[in-house]
């Protein structure tokens, strides 16, 4: 059992979160049981309310589960205290959020450094050179992020999610803040990510196009898994939505 | 018009909404009128006064100096104060300004809340502080009454003297939300509304110029103490040119502070970066010198409180040895210069606390954001510490050097040399005191902020 389960490099087990007490009660998660294997992309998708944001929180220690269980590469990690979170988060996870989160008063190099330099160590600075031409953007490692596009923006992000070799790539809306043209082409970096790099990747989005790069989709609705599909396309992906959130709103 | 009573009616609404973000603003414009009204009412005073005797004469003539030399002191820091907190409160309104204006608010329109705002509340703090003033005005001139002055004299200052001062601080504070409404509408709605990311921080011409002038002023007036006052009769004449340089230069300094934490702190980065431990103190030190536009507002408070508390008790501690024994006359005014460090102290700490805790609290999606990519709330409140010692380290540095356009012009006056002949250990202990302000306040702001910040509901 113990073998079977460190091939995943994410799993949850009956993820729960209530906000609230008494009557006003709401169950963001209600038992979500997802494992995504090593070298994966999942995209999870759901109505606004389904949990999926909820889902992310728990999973990256930014929210702590009401019931059960957080497994990253094998580990148990729901019940570690808020400083071995945070260790977790500089060292085996990756984020990428909408609004890309990059510390403004450091250079585009500095910013993919940050999570070494958070754990006290100098960055490789052939890694961090390495990670910034594979995003595209090695002409660019000392301008400020005020200097840059939103989706050179991005791409530092992503090569920072990438500098700390994680277990899984977490990413929150990620072409959310972009258009189309520069969204196809994080998109594809993060692909890339997978195909290239072994990576894991789980993107929370409600975008059938970036939904269609991933290698599963999973539906959140009411904090449950409603579905999934595999080897999505655009059209499947969308369909499938229009009928979740038609199922939402008769409810 | 419609439109300037729209702006008005909002401007009151959002005042109510944010009587926690208006009370330093309310302090600050209240303390301000104490102040300069009280001084003022001496000066008022003075007038009335006929001078037909020799002893009237000489009454006037000290209530006058009172009024006029003391009260300028501590006028030219009780403007900066507010000048400085009206700023801070008025540039906190970006984001908010920003959603106005995309929501189809025009520039005017987004300046004229920020400027009524802060407009009623400097009425409201001016109003109770002109009656306050005369009242603390009246206790001023009991103390001097049979000391410096005939018992005699009787108090006249009315609405002239604190009508005047409560005027001269609500123009100040409009003028300064004005500064500050300009600079949040600057450039397109968009881009206000984001996080200010783009705002270089190059400090405008005119701000250069006025603290130059400052400078200038003040090391003028050390020059004039030098090489007229030394030599005049009366003895308190150096101390009326040099007894306010101090405070003018430090203000000066203050003004320049962005450039001044650029350039103190861009080369000794790599050397603050090995502070702190984990990163805090690189974290720190590339915050401070590419952004050290946000963190001058801190800075900026610390050079007047040092450069101000020291020139002036150090002038206090000269004046106390070479001119020993005149009696009560010279009591009295050591005690009118220990109230004026006072004063100028609690205001100087008032901005401090309020600059710190507003900084602070702005950065709370920055911090938020290192607490996200796996900073722990330690290693976030470590190196607000380490950008705290910075700006203690620089504001100590620069305001003791400022501190030397009252000591040094004085001491020479005096005939006690470039340097002092005693109690040098004045500054040492105001440094300490000032540092564990500065320590302090940033804790308690970064404690209050980073709670916050890593509670936050995504």
């Amino acid at each position: 059992m113990a073998a079977l389960t460190t091939t995943f490099a994410l799993e949850t087990q009956d993820l729960t979160r209530t906000f609230g007490e008494g009557a006003g009660t709401v169950q963001a998660l209600a038992g979500v049981d997802l494992a995504f294997p090593r070298g994966s992309f999942t995209a999870v998708m759901g109505p606004s309310g389904s949990g999926k944001s909820t889902f992310l929180s728990c999973v990256a220690g930014i929210d702590r589960p009401s019931a059960g269980r957080v497994l990253l590469a094998g580990t148990d990690v729901t019940s570690w205290d808020e400083d071995r979170l945070a260790r977790l988060r500089r060292r085996r996870i990756g984020f990428v959020f909408q609004d890309f989160q990059l510390m403004p008063y450091l250079t585009a190099e500095q910013n993919v450094g940050l999570p070494w330099r958070l754990s006290g160590r100098r960055p490789d600075r052939a890694r961090v050179r390495g990670l910034l031409d594979r995003v595209g953007l090695a002409d660019r490692a000392h301008h400020l992020p005020a200097r840059l596009s939103g989706g050179q923006r991005q791409r530092v992000a992503i090569a920072r999610a990438l500098v700390a070799e994680p277990d899984v790539i977490l990413a929150d809306e990620p072409t959310g803040a972009l258009d189309s043209a520069t969204a196809r082409g994080v998109l594809a970096l993060l692909r890339a990510c997978v195909d290239e790099l072994g990576q894991t990747v789980v993107m929370v989005t409600h975008d059938p196009v970036a939904a269609a790069y991933a290698d599963t989709v999973v539906f959140l609705v009411d904090g449950r898994v409603a579905g999934r599909i595999e080897a999505p396309t655009v059209d499947a992906v969308a369909a499938r939505q229009a009928h979740l959130d038609e199922q939402a709103v008769s409810r | 018009m419609t439109g300037m009573t729209g702006m008005t009616g909002l401007a009151l609404r959002s005042l109510r909404h944010r009587l926690t973000a208006s009370v330093a603003t309310f302090l600050a414009v209240l303390f301000g009128t104490v102040l300069i009204g009280a001084f003022a009412t001496l000066a008022e005073t003075a007038f009335a006064i006929d001078g037909v005797t020799a002893e009237q004469e000489a009454d006037q003539e000290t209530l006058t100096i009172m009024g006029i030399v003391v009260g300028s002191w501590g006028t030219v820091i009780v403007l900066f104060a507010v000048a400085s907190t009206v700023g801070i409160t008025a540039a906190r309104r970006a984001g908010e300004i920003g959603l106005l204006r995309t929501i189809g608010a025009t520039p005017r329109q987004a300046r004229r809340l920020i400027c009524r705002e802060a407009l009623a509340v400097a009425v409201c703090g001016a109003l109770i502080g002109a009656v306050l003033a005369a009242g603390v005005g009246w206790l001023l001139l009991d103390l001097l009454r049979g000391e410096l002055v005939a018992s005699s004299v009787e108090f006249r200052g009315g609405p002239a003297s604190v009508g005047a001062a409560a005027a001269l601080v609500t123009l100040t504070s409009a003028v300064a939300a004005a500064i500050a409404a300009r600079r949040a509408t600057r450039g397109p709605a968009s881009l206000t509304l984001r996080e200010s990311e783009a705002e270089t921080g190059r400090m405008r011409w005119y701000r250069v110029a006025v603290a130059l002038l400052l400078i200038g002023y003040g090391v003028g007036l050390g020059a004039v103490t030098i090489f007229v006052m030394a030599d005049s009769d009366d003895p308190y004449a150096a101390m009326q040119t040099s007894g306010s340089s101090s405070i003018l230069v430090g203000v000066g300094f203050a003004m320049l502070a962005p450039a001044l934490l650029r350039w103190v702190s861009a080369p000794a980065a790599r050397l603050l970066a090995r502070v702190g431990g984990r990163g805090a103190g690189y974290l720190a030190a590339y915050n401070t010198s590419r952004r050290a536009h946000r963190l001058a507002s801190v800075l900026a408070p610390v050079i007047v409180l040092t450069s101000g508390a020291i020139g002036t008790l150090m002038l206090v501690s000269i004046d106390s040895r070479t001119l020993a024994g005149t009696g009560d006359y010279e009591e009295t005014v050591n005690l009118l210069n220990n109230v004026v460090v006072g004063m100028v102290s609690l205001f100087a700490a008032i901005m401090v606390v309020n600059a710190f805790a507003a900084g602070t609290a702005d950065r709370r999606a920055e911090l938020r954001r290192l607490w996200l990519l796996g900073g722990t709330p330690a290693q976030i409140r470590r190196s607000l510490a380490v950008e705290a010692g910075i700006v203690a380290a620089v504001g100590l540095v620069v305001g003791t050097l400022g501190s030397l356009a009252t000591i040094v012009p004085f001491s020479i006056a005096r005939d006690e040399g470039v340097v002092p002949d005693a109690q040098l250990w004045i500054p040492a202990v105001i440094a300490v005191a000032v540092v564990l302000l500065v320590l302090t306040a940033a804790r308690v702001a970064a404690r209050a902020t980073i709670r916050v910040a890593v509670q936050e509901v995504r």
